[in-house]
């Protein structure tokens, strides 16, 4: 199993460079560079960070290609491989409906999305192999539909953390195609801890409220969670305060789709995962908020 | 617009910088990036050729981490094909590498580049404005923003307040004029009667705006090459091939350039390409378009840019047979001026 830590959040740039840093000294063997249009450029950030780092292998993404065209995503990763070498991968998918929608791009109204992502793919592996270049390309994927191209791709990162929607995944997966996509990972806001600290954990709800309230209708469904987070959603939908919108959000819902563990439990939590086929598990925001935090989660996983 | 007060050689009151384009190789990057800081240069300046295989945010980056000292900018992207937001996103993430040595440079883009990818740009100037004033208003604090005509509502950033300076690279008296009213600086290409000609509508228009001379500066990028041989004098027909074509008749006649002779080349380009071209190049027309001839020449030809207030000059691409010898020869020429 591969272990990784998303980074690119409201750090700055030489924040970036640090914690990047630490990842790699701590053994961690990814950094995942996030990109929602809130946020600093993934490219350069990525950048920053290959250039702090010797070893360490670096994911791009969630990038949308509705925000950036796929030659862009191919002409940055050209630019980041021909300099750092060959240890960036790419996840690419739909993207935050609501971050997306600010900025001009609407999916509520855009057609055929999962064809749109095979297309992306083809185009920017052509480009990069016109280059003599690969980089392994993820799908971030939730819904079924999205689902049934998982294995078109070189693996598969799901933004929940339990493992009964984890199960569920990898039927719908394995049912469309007859095949299981090559790999699978999760990335889910995280909270491994040693010393638990509630301002930290109140982060953890809002960012997995943010998913799941993001989350794709039919994987709401299907976990009857549509009733539970109507209240909440059409809050959201208002544009109150988050605050507020997190009182309306069971707690059930908040742990499906993030990892809060003390440290002594995470063991038995990734032997579930590795039991259900999961390779690679990505910590996402908080667990990279501080030094701290990125400490507790490597001794948490040296343990 | 001097802000740093380290070690560059200015001539006169004008500095020298080197250029780069998205069509330069990683390994050209990468070696101007670790030299450049003790080359006694000003700055490196990366334009974006739309469609080429490197990425200019990536590409800028690179350089503003290897190096310590020069300012480092863009020489100019295009907003026009990108999310107004990435442009946004990517500058605050550059210039928190090293805050103050980046600048940002924008331009509308070559109109047959733009054509190639689907994008027409209606109204540039209007939308030049909105753009500049938008990012302005983006980097300016953690309010919303909100823009009917780049699709923006109720935007918000997770970013700091930045500062960042804006330069334009444009033609045309009302993209000029623009540029004078609403950016730090702009970024001059063309024969030396345009260039001069740009200069005095610009200063104008700030004067008639209220607007200070000294905050603003005059950057002239027109293609250099170093000569050294009959193969170097073919590659400046070549580049001069392709420049001459893509000018505006408006800035040729400016210059008092033959559009019979423009013509004909613009049409040899489309049949036969860049090769065939330049063979109908005069050295007439080298002169109008490009700075050539050896270390010293070409630094002497900068030189006499000072008159018109030029504050840098940039050196390059395609810069000679052999870039990087160029590179450190123009810059030993011009240290020594």
């Amino acid at each position: 199993m591969q272990l990784g830590l998303n980074l690119n959040v409201n750090d700055t740039v030489p924040e970036t460079m640090a914690k990047s840093r630490e990842a790699e000294r701590l053994g961690l063997d990814y950094i995942w560079i996030s990109d929602l249009p809130s946020q600093r450029y993934a490219p350069v950030v990525a950048a920053a960070a290959a250039s702090a780092t010797e070893r360490i292998r670096i994911g791009f993404g969630l990038i949308s290609p509705f925000l950036h065209s796929p030659l862009q995503v191919a002409s940055s990763l050209t630019t980041l491989i021909e300099a750092y070498g060959e240890r960036f991968e790419l996840c690419i998918g739909p993207g935050d409906r609501d971050q997306l929608r600010r900025v001009g791009v609407d999916l509520d109204r855009t057609e055929g999305i999962p064809t749109h992502l095979l297309k992306a793919k083809g185009k920017i592996q052509r480009s990069l192999k016109d280059r003599g270049l690969e980089c392994k390309i993820w799908l971030g994927a939730q819904g079924p539909k999205l689902l049934e191209i998982a294995s078109s791709f070189d693996g598969v990162l799901l933004n929940y953390s339990s493992p009964r929607m984890i199960e569920w995944t990898l039927k719908v997966i394995h049912k469309a195609k007859g095949k299981m996509a090559e790999r699978v990972g999760i990335f889910a806001p995280s909270y491994v801890y040693k010393n638990f600290r509630p301002e930290i954990h109140r982060i953890l709800q809002y960012a997995s409220a943010t998913v799941a309230l993001g989350a794709s209708k039919s994987v709401l469904e299907q976990f009857s969670f549509s009733e539970m987070l109507e209240p909440a959603m059409k809050r959201f939908a208002s544009g109150t305060h988050e605050s507020s919108v997190l009182k309306l959000i069971p707690s059930i819902v908040i742990e499906e789709f993030s990892i809060l563990k003390c440290q002594h439990d995470l063991p038995a939590y990734l032997d579930e995962l590795r039991r259900l086929r999961v390779d690679h598990v990505v910590f996402a925001y908080p667990q990279g908020y501080s030094m701290e935090t990125i400490r507790e989660l490597a001794n948490a996983l040296v343990s | 617009m001097r802000s740093w007060g380290v070690v560059w050689s200015t001539v006169g009151n004008m500095d020298l910088s080197v250029g780069l384009t998205t069509s330069s190789s990683i390994e050209m990057v990468k070696w101007l990036a670790h030299n450049v800081d003790d080359l006694g240069l000003r700055g490196v300046w990366t334009g974006e050729d739309i469609g080429r295989p490197q990425e200019i945010f990536t590409v800028t980056c690179l350089i503003l981490l290897e190096t310590k000292r020069v300012n480092v900018g863009i020489g100019v992207a295009s907003p026009f094909i990108r999310n107004i937001t990435t442009v946004a996103r990517a500058a605050v993430a550059l210039n928190e590498i090293s805050p103050g040595r980046f600048r940002l440079g924008l331009g509308v883009g070559g109109l047959q580049d733009l054509a190639s990818m689907g994008v027409q740009v209606e109204k540039p100037v209007e939308s030049m404005r909105k753009i500049v004033e938008t990012l302005k208003g983006i980097w300016k604090d953690r309010k919303t923003v909100t823009s009917k005509e780049l699709r923006l509502k109720n935007y918000k950033t997770s970013f700091a307040p930045a500062d960042i300076p804006i330069f334009m690279g444009v033609r045309g008296p009302r993209l000029l004029s623009l540029a004078a009213e609403i950016a730090g600086g702009i970024i001059l290409s063309g024969p030396k009667e345009y260039v001069k000609e740009s200069i005095k509508l610009v200063r104008e228009r700030r004067v008639t705006a209220g607007l200070t001379e000294t905050d603003f500066s005059f950057v002239l990028w027109v293609p250099t090459i170093m000569l050294s041989g009959d193969r170097d004098l073919e590659l400046a027909k070549r580049v001069v091939a392709i420049v001459a074509s893509d000018t505006p008749d408006k800035v040729l006649t400016t210059a008092d350039v033959s559009l019979d002779e423009v013509n004909k080349i613009r049409s040899i380009l489309r049949r036969g390409g860049a090769k065939e071209a330049a063979r109908n190049v005069s050295e007439e027309l080298i002169d109008k378009f490009c700075i050539s001839g050896d270390a010293e020449r070409i630094s002497e030809v900068f030189r006499s840019y000072s008159s018109l207030r030029i504050d840098e000059v940039v050196f390059g691409p395609p810069y000679g047979r052999n870039p990087r010898d160029a590179i450190q020869q123009v810059a030993k020429a011009w240290g020594r001026t």
